[in-house]
């Protein structure tokens, strides 16, 4: 599990875009959608997580906006830029490389 | 417990300037942890066991908080927010630069004194319409925790506010006597004693200002 998680960590910006490219979303929702995904294996620490947002919004590859919910708290929503989704795919083309490189050697 | 959870995250966040981006990060952390907290119990944790499960999910804020204590120490207004103030406000000060030149015009080429001064006091309204709409929407200083330091922050930004407010009116209101002064006087040639409604708008202002004092005092009460 901790060589895992080491290898994830790499590539926590990545998997939040993923889970921005279908719709906007929010911390706890896209962390839910990582946990469902993952059967419970996997989940983001919040410190990670909303650190990946600052920096991801920072680098102006996703937006952030206040939802306007009537009842409970307000929502922080986040949604991809095309920038986003730009690097999303070149970040999903050096994995799939890197991937196969690894098979090859290990 | 969420009260807990609430206290857990603003003692992460004592050291941290208080700055739009740090107060917004507050809040979004806070809000989603509680509806983790709530989804816990959901599925049939205790309180303590959600609470603990919930803290332990959030790992080290330190690189977070860090990044928010180094840039933006003070959160001027954006260039946007300038904009459009400085848009409101010439826009305002246009109309009422113009709201004369209404009066003059119909009254010298249309020969209608009245029609003239019902636009000029038109503009004058949409005018300080403008202003207070403008000065109401912008945002107030948002109390963080209740210290005094940050009531008196509140106060001073809620004061300044109302100080430009009052100024823009107070000049506004300047201004129409001024030319209410000169119009009634070159019309009908009253020079002689026109001038006692410099005394009457001094009252009136006076009045004014009284009223809104004493608003204020029943507000804070």
């Amino acid at each position: 599990m901790n060589i895992t998680s080491e290898l994830l960590r790499g590539h926590t910006e990545t998997i939040i875009l993923r889970q921005l490219l279908d719709k906007d979303s929010y911390g706890y929702e896209i962390n839910k959608a990582i946990q469902e995904k993952t059967n419970n294996q996997y989940e983001l620490k919040e410190a990670t997580l909303y650190s990946a947002f600052r920096r991801l919004e920072t680098a102006g590859l996703i937006l952030s906006y206040w939802g306007d919910e009537q009842t409970g708290a307000r929502r922080r929503y986040y949604a991809i830029t095309t920038e986003g989704r730009n690097l999303y795919s070149q970040n999903r083309k050096d994995w799939e490389d890197a991937k196969t490189l690894i098979e090859t050697l290990i | 417990m969420i009260t807990k959870i609430r206290a857990y995250i603003n003692r992460a966040f004592e050291d941290v300037p208080k700055t739009k981006k740090s107060t917004d990060m507050q809040e979004e952390l806070i809000s989603n942890l509680i509806e983790k907290f709530n989804d816990q119990l959901r599925s049939g944790k205790s309180e303590d066991e959600a609470y603990t499960a919930v803290i332990a999910g959030i790992g080290d804020l330190s690189e977070l908080t860090e990044s928010l204590k180094e840039r933006h120490v003070l959160s001027a207004p954006s260039a946007q927010d300038r904009k459009t103030s400085a848009l409101f406000i010439s826009a305002a000060v246009m109309i009422y630069i113009m709201s004369p030149m209404a009066l003059i015009f119909s009254s010298e080429v249309l020969n209608q004194e009245v029609m003239g001064l019902m636009i000029m006091f038109g503009m004058i309204a949409i005018a300080t319409g403008l202003l207070v709409f403008h000065f109401n929407s912008k945002p107030k200083y948002l109390k963080e925790d209740d210290t005094m330091i940050e009531d008196f922050k509140e106060w001073k930004s809620s004061r300044d506010k109302d100080k430009a407010l009052y100024d823009a009116l107070s000049s506004a209101f300047w201004l129409i006597v001024l030319a209410i002064y000169f119009y009634v006087s070159f019309t009908y040639h009253w020079w002689s004693f026109s001038w006692i409604i410099f005394i009457i708008a001094s009252a009136i202002s006076n009045i004014a200002k009284a009223f809104l004092n004493l608003s204020r005092h029943d507000h804070e009460k």
